[in-house]
């Protein structure tokens, strides 16, 4: 089977606006991996009920645990925070997350994961492809795969959605890796800038796609028109020319004129939202990007993440994460109340991590560096049986005591709780099969609903 | 590029712009402009042996290469690698039509001897010393001297070996002005930047120098020893103890206040009190009782020709610049899980390299003049041979600095040169794309993203471009006079993919242009064209 479905495409010269528009709804023009044939039948087989949708709250620089979800009040680790009651009796956070604390009951907090990988380029990696960067495989995140299997492009918008990442520490993290530029995520909010302060000036306009619309002197006609003459282009130069830069590169065009001549471009346009419902879930891009995150999965994007940077706190930590604690706090509750109100939330899983946690040691600038051994993650909403812990640190907070948690079986309970095998294979960039997690994960069954 | 319109139609149609393809053969303006170098002969004797080296395993594959380019890809290509950016079309006009065997050396010689060169490789050996300055508005102000001066040296093709000693051993303190900040000198042509870049911190200075001129990642060893790595945290920190001598750097990067103890050269290991002494990686120390500089030290062991690991550090990289995929992957772990695709031409390479007092311009001419950089990016078949072989040139994306700068030359585009703060403005239409564009992935990992797709189609730069009354080039041709659609298309096509179209594309194109019933509607026919052409794969990648 040719590894480009090129071969495949009907030879007229110009194809219709109908005709191409359907083709590409049906996956035949731009689809890497699969064969077109497959893919129709993929798309047909495609039930209309409501799928089910993952929201990752990405905490980039490796969030403290201590100081948000496994408090050591009373040990000289300990920190200056309080830890308070949440909804989940026994269970208790950070004094700072008071309105997320009436959320534990959907949460399932795992006080007990354990790596061994303290750099942020090699951390962010593993958590987020749940593999270590082994050259040359490229093996995609959670969201490009996530988007493969629960994914339905037939409205424009994909399926993969990502506000405002944090890159720097691991580009190839925040790909599609080798299932190929369609699962690439759509960015929003690009941040850009990442060694510059944080964006305190926020405007309705921050989170828009940019450049969606094409300019106002270009109508209907000659829109076509163009598009018609770029294709005949295309077709010429890149079947012969099997490359991934090639195929990216006709690959994104069509992805962006499908959204171009959707009604999906909407979705984010926060303008549409009352200006109560915006100030709720706070005037920070974070807090913006969970009520975009609400509104694509409300349209049936299956993976949208959010990031909140500014983890890295190995110098006053605890003004820091104060700081953080409450642009996160209200922008996470709202989330929740606002999935649950549409009744979204028993099928909307959302995942709250970064790439590794902080020392209990505190050092001697009031900062906490990179701890890999034992560290906290949140699993809630759809799928998740609320209101527990899994597993436990020692009482300083130093090593794993009851049930340590790897990587692979993180993501495999990710994938359970999300309905999709951890264990189906996608073919990769060298030519064998890779599960979607590592076959020796166990999924934290007791975190399953 | 200040081009008054009609210097722009001259530019556009008179092939005698260009002088050397006026001059006639061996007439003294041709001599004065290519002073032939004494390497170039021995560069083609390298090239040959590429080529054998090459071939030796295509016969073992059994594998049959690429055809060799015509004449528009390999210009297009060669000015891209070479000068960073696509010919003009007076360029283009005056290489197709040249005659002579020698041609594509005589290319390869006129582009290196041109400033382009030097900018092209200033941007990509800038962003591998010092990508922290232009990942961030902040430290900006940290390239203008840096590049300054890697250009000098580009320029005048100093020996690599010695800009490398000159980058490691660079004084950052006037001794005649003590106290003064190292930031006071950042302005001036000087390889400090590297050092501040880093904050002048020993890890860093240490992992970065190990990784870019050894092909060495130490910085897995700067933690714990790892279990597949050949170093251990003792080694990664005695090579940190080479650049221990600075003090008073910040917790934010910042090291206004920072000092040098020149002569110091041991280090404290973090998380403990164990002091280490600094060592080479080969075991080796330098004899301290001559009270040699460390940081002069290391460049001396680094750059001398017995270590193996410059030169083939070096030459990896480089092929890796032309050919997209390099000798061993990744680019910079020689010494990693991966063997090189091809171990006895590394070895030749970096061993011609190094006895030809690393020149840089004879490498370049070397891997250029070989048949296989000129090995077409067609592919004959649907399921095209191991990349590592090359059999087949491979496709490259264009660096965001390649791409604008292509733009700019396509179009006609005009900046406003009149401002003084353009190199720091953050929304120059040159930083925008800068930022937009930049990409993170291997050269033939490129991906396009949706943003960047649509950025192209509706964004105002192309827009602009592809208006009648405002894109430079776009008016140029609509309004030369003496013009038919035929000639306006084919100015197109070489403004943008440097070649002429084929006869099929040609009528295809002049049927659609001629379908337009006004003179307004033909102009934005020809619009649409050169719009197509823009955000077309063809012109947006290196093939």
């Amino acid at each position: 089977m040719p590894l480009f479905p090129f071969s495949h495409r009907p030879t007229e010269t110009c194809l219709s606006r109908r005709e191409w528009f359907k083709l590409t709804s049906a996956g035949i023009i731009g689809f890497s991996m699969s064969g077109w044939l497959e893919r129709l039948a993929q798309a047909a087989g495609k039930s209309a009920e409501r799928k089910r949708s993952c929201i990752l709250l990405w905490m980039a620089g490796g969030p403290t645990q201590m100081d948000t979800f496994d408090l050591k009040p009373g040990n000289p680790n300990g920190g200056p925070y309080k830890a308070i009651n949440t909804a989940a009796p026994g269970v208790q956070i950070s004094e700072h997350l008071p309105q997320i604390a009436k959320f534990t009951d959907r949460m399932a907090i795992v006080r007990s994961m354990s790596t061994k990988e303290g750099d942020h380029g090699r951390a962010t990696y593993f958590l987020r492809t749940g593999y270590l960067p082994q050259v040359p495989i490229q093996y995609p995140p959670i969201g490009a795969l996530v988007a493969r299997e629960l994914g339905r492009e037939d409205d424009g918008l994909p399926s993969f959605v990502s506000v405002a990442p944090a890159r720097s520490f691991s580009p190839a993290a925040y790909g599609s890796g080798f299932l190929g530029p369609v699962y690439a995520p759509l960015v929003v909010g690009d941040p850009g800038d990442r060694f510059g302060p944080p964006a305190q000036i926020f405007t309705e306009d921050s989170l828009k796609v940019k450049d969606l619309n094409r300019p106002r002197s270009i109508d209907d006609g000659r829109a076509e028109a163009r598009i018609n003459l770029l294709q005949g282009l295309e077709r010429d130069f890149v079947p012969n020319h099997p490359d991934v830069a090639a195929l990216s590169h006709e690959t994104a065009y069509n992805r962006a004129v499908a959204l171009m001549r959707s009604e999906a471009g909407k979705a984010f346009d926060l303008e549409t939202e009352p200006a109560k419902v915006r100030e709720v879930y706070g005037k920070t891009p974070f807090g913006q990007g969970c009520l975009l995150a609400r509104r694509l999965v409300e349209r049936g994007v299956p993976f949208i993440e959010v990031t909140l940077d500014g983890w890295d706190t190995h110098q006053q930590n605890f003004d820091a994460v104060k700081r953080l604690s409450g642009v996160l706090d209200p922008a996470w509750a709202t989330l929740m109340a606002d999935l649950k109100d549409r009744g979204l939330l028993d099928t909307t899983l959302i995942v709250w991590m970064g790439e590794f946690g902080r020392t209990p040691k505190i050092n001697n600038s009031q900062g906490r560096d990179h701890f890999p051994n034992a560290w906290s993650t949140v699993l809630a909403g759809g799928g998740i049986k609320g209101g527990q812990t899994i597993g436990k640190t020692s009482a300083d907070g130093t090593t794993v005591e009851d049930r340590p948690v790897p990587v692979p079986d993180f993501l495999a309970t990710v994938c359970q709780a999300l309905g999709i095998d951890p264990l189906k294979q996608n073919q990769s960039n060298v030519g064998r099969p890779i599960r979607i997690v590592d076959k020796v994960a166990r999924p934290i069954q007791e975190a399953l609903a | 590029m200040n081009y008054p319109r009609q210097w722009m139609l001259g530019c556009i149609f008179l092939v005698a712009v260009d002088p050397l393809a006026a001059a006639p053969p061996d007439s003294g303006l041709e001599k004065a402009l290519i002073k032939p170098s004494p390497t170039v002969g021995e560069a083609s004797a390298l090239a040959e042996r590429i080529d054998q080296l090459l071939a030796s395993k295509w016969q073992e594959a059994q594998v049959e290469p690429s055809d060799l380019t015509d004449d528009a890809e390999f210009m297009r290509r060669i000015y891209l690698d070479v000068a960073g950016r696509i010919p003009t079309v007076s360029e283009a006009r005056a290489f197709l039509a040249a005659n002579g065997q020698d041609k594509r050396p005589k290319l390869i010689e006129k582009l290196l001897a041109s400033p382009a060169y030097a900018n092209h490789f200033t941007n990509v050996w800038g962003e591998l010393l010092i990508p922290e300055a232009r990942a961030a508005n902040r430290l900006r102000f940290l390239e203008p001297g840096f590049d300054a001066w890697l250009r000098k040296h580009f320029s005048d093709n100093t020996r690599y070996d010695q800009t490398v000693r000159e980058l490691i051993a660079a004084e950052l303190f006037d001794k005649s002005k003590p106290g003064a900040s190292p930031y006071s000198r950042v302005g001036r042509t000087s390889p400090i930047s590297f050092y501040l870049a880093k904050e002048l911190k020993p890890e860093n200075l240490a992992a970065a120098t190990a990784r870019i001129f050894m092909g060495v990642k130490l910085e897995c060893a700067q933690c714990h020893d790892h279990p597949h790595a050949k170093w251990t945290r003792q080694q990664f920190w005695e090579t940190a103890a080479f650049f221990a001598c600075f003090e008073g750097q910040n917790a934010n990067g910042f090291v206004n206040n920072a000092k040098e103890v020149p002569e110091r050269h041991e280090i404290v290991m973090p998380g403990g009190a164990r002091v280490v002494q600094a060592a080479f990686l080969d075991g080796g120390k330098p004899d301290w009782k001559n009270r040699i500089s460390p940081r002069v030290a290391l460049a001396e062991w680094l750059t001398r020709p017995e270590n193996p690991y410059f030169a083939r550090a070096t030459v990896n990289r480089l092929w890796g610049h032309f050919f997209g995929n390099a000798i061993v992957e990744p680019i910079d772990d020689l010494i990693g899980e991966n063997k090189p695709s091809h171990p006895e031409l590394l070895e030749e390479l970096a061993r011609q390299f190094a006895a030809h007092d690393f020149d840089f311009k004879y490498l370049v001419r070397a891997i250029t003049l070989s048949r296989a950089y000129q090995l077409s990016s067609r592919s004959k078949s649907a399921d095209p041979p191991d990349v590592r072989l090359f059999a087949r040139m491979a496709i490259k994306g264009l660096s965001p600095e390649q791409l604008f700068d292509s733009l700019v030359q396509a179009t006609g585009y005009r900046e406003d040169k009149s401002d003084p703060n353009r190199v720091f403005d953050p929304i120059s239409a040159r930083q925008e794309f800068l930022t937009k564009f930049a990409q993170a992935d291997k050269r033939t990992e490129a991906q396009t993203s949706i943003l960047q797709a649509l950025a192209l189609m509706n964004g105002r730069f192309v827009h602009s471009a592809t208006t009648p009354e405002v894109g430079e080039t776009l008016a140029a041709v609509l309004d030369a006079p003496f013009f038919d659609t035929a000639g306006r298309i084919e100015t197109l096509y070489l403004a943008t993919l440097s070649r002429k179209p084929r006869s099929e594309e040609a009528e295809k194109l002049i049927k659609f242009v001629n379908k337009a019933k006004t003179r307004e509607e033909s102009r934005t026919a020809l619009a649409d064209v050169f719009w197509a052409l823009l955000n077309s794969s063809e012109f947006n990648l290196n093939h």
